[in-house]
């Protein structure tokens, strides 16, 4: 149990120092802890990012601490919330003193130059596992491709185009397709 | 300027961490309102700044401004109230309804409703990407890299990995480009 607590503060940690761009960044992290731990399923974390972003508060911190309660109860969420705002703590309250200076310095700006698209291609990545395993089944030949579960993401897609971007609508609009899925079956 | 007690900032950061939905950009106006319009204990430019900087941090931006705002309100003292007032609603929120969803998470009409909401999730992470796309992938070196990291990631390597990789290389680009000017 103390060896569990450890290795999610350890986890966290490392979240909260390589997560650049938003809560969304830290998925791939939370993907691996999945993978690595077991700590809970992929399906359970893809519960969590949705309900991260129905409930008030940064989507980062929200699916930290669902995901420190999964693991280990009200203490685990303790734990993981702590250990993501810990070098957040750190970092930014030295930062501080050089405030302007730091965001306009060029070296941070490379950085970030390269940082940006590494996220990008971190999240994406996310996504596309998120559709291999929802649509595709894990199955990459297509052959047992979820039709139904195509027909909705596509229709999604389409919707994008035309509707805001507040995500919102579209969790409210599929809550009621799948719920419909349900007594249609 | 008059001294802020720890109550006050820990207040507004809580009410602020009960309205904030979503993230990224939408703390600008929250705290703008918040902090300038109804207290008066920074300026608009300086919500403004804070954001910048919070942008270049590792980490969660709307936590990092906090500590950023509460730093600048009372140093440490007020890092700390910032940082529990805007965690403390999201934080008690999710433990309520993931314990909520523990119980009722087998009923099979509410796994349905998942199948659709999980769904949803591929969405909500494309709406963001295509949001970060504009500002992040500008040139063909950073398409490149995109390219590159996805690619990596295919082939299983670390993200954490990844991430060091990003900012070693971005440090190498700065020291050419100083020689080539230099």
């Amino acid at each position: 149990m103390l060896e569990q607590y450890f290795s999610l503060f350890f986890e966290f940690v490392k979240v909260g120092l390589f997560t650049f761009g938003g809560g969304y960044a830290s998925l791939p992290f939370l993907y691996q802890m999945s993978e690595g731990y077991g700590w809970f399923s992929v399906d359970e974390l893809t519960q969590m990012i949705a309900i991260s972003g129905l409930t008030p508060g940064p989507i980062g911190l929200n699916m930290a601490t669902f995901a420190g309660f999964k693991t280990a109860g009200l203490f685990g969420s303790i734990i993981s919330s702590f250990a993501l705002i810990l070098p957040m703590i750190i970092i930014a309250s030295q930062v501080f003193r050089l405030y302007k200076k730091f965001s306009e310095n060029k070296f941070v700006k490379t950085i970030l130059y390269v940082l940006r698209p590494t996220s990008c291609a971190l999240i994406c990545f996310v996504a596309l596992k998120l559709f291999y395993g929802l649509v595709l089944n894990n199955d990459i030949s297509f052959a047992h491709v979820n039709f139904r579960a195509l027909a909705l993401v596509l229709f999604l897609f389409v919707l994008t185009f035309k509707f805001s971007r507040n995500p919102l609508i579209y969790i409210a609009f599929c809550a009621v397709i799948g719920a419909a899925s349900y007594f249609l079956k | 300027m008059q001294k802020i007690s720890f109550l006050n900032i820990f207040k507004a950061f809580f009410k602020i961490g009960l309205i904030l939905l979503g993230g990224g950009y939408v703390i600008v106006p929250i705290m703008k309102q918040e902090l300038t319009e109804k207290r008066g204990w920074l300026s608009d430019d300086e919500i403004c700044d804070y954001y910048c900087v919070s942008q270049c941090l590792c980490g969660i931006i709307a936590i990092n401004m906090s500590i950023l705002v509460g730093y600048k309100l009372a140093k440490f003292k007020g890092v700390l109230a910032g940082v529990l007032g805007m965690c403390l609603s999201p934080f008690v929120s999710i433990i309520i309804i993931a314990d909520v969803l523990n119980k009722i998470i087998s009923i099979p009409f509410i796994e349905g409703v998942f199948w659709g909401v999980n769904l949803c999730v591929i969405i909500l992470i494309y709406l963001t990407l295509k949001e970060m796309w504009l500002k992040s992938i500008v040139d063909k070196f950073s398409a490149f890299w995109f390219v590159l990291i996805l690619a990596l990631s295919i082939l299983k390597v670390n993200p954490a990995l990844l991430i060091i990789l990003s900012i070693f290389v971005g440090l190498i680009l700065q020291i050419i480009k100083d020689k080539k000017n230099a």
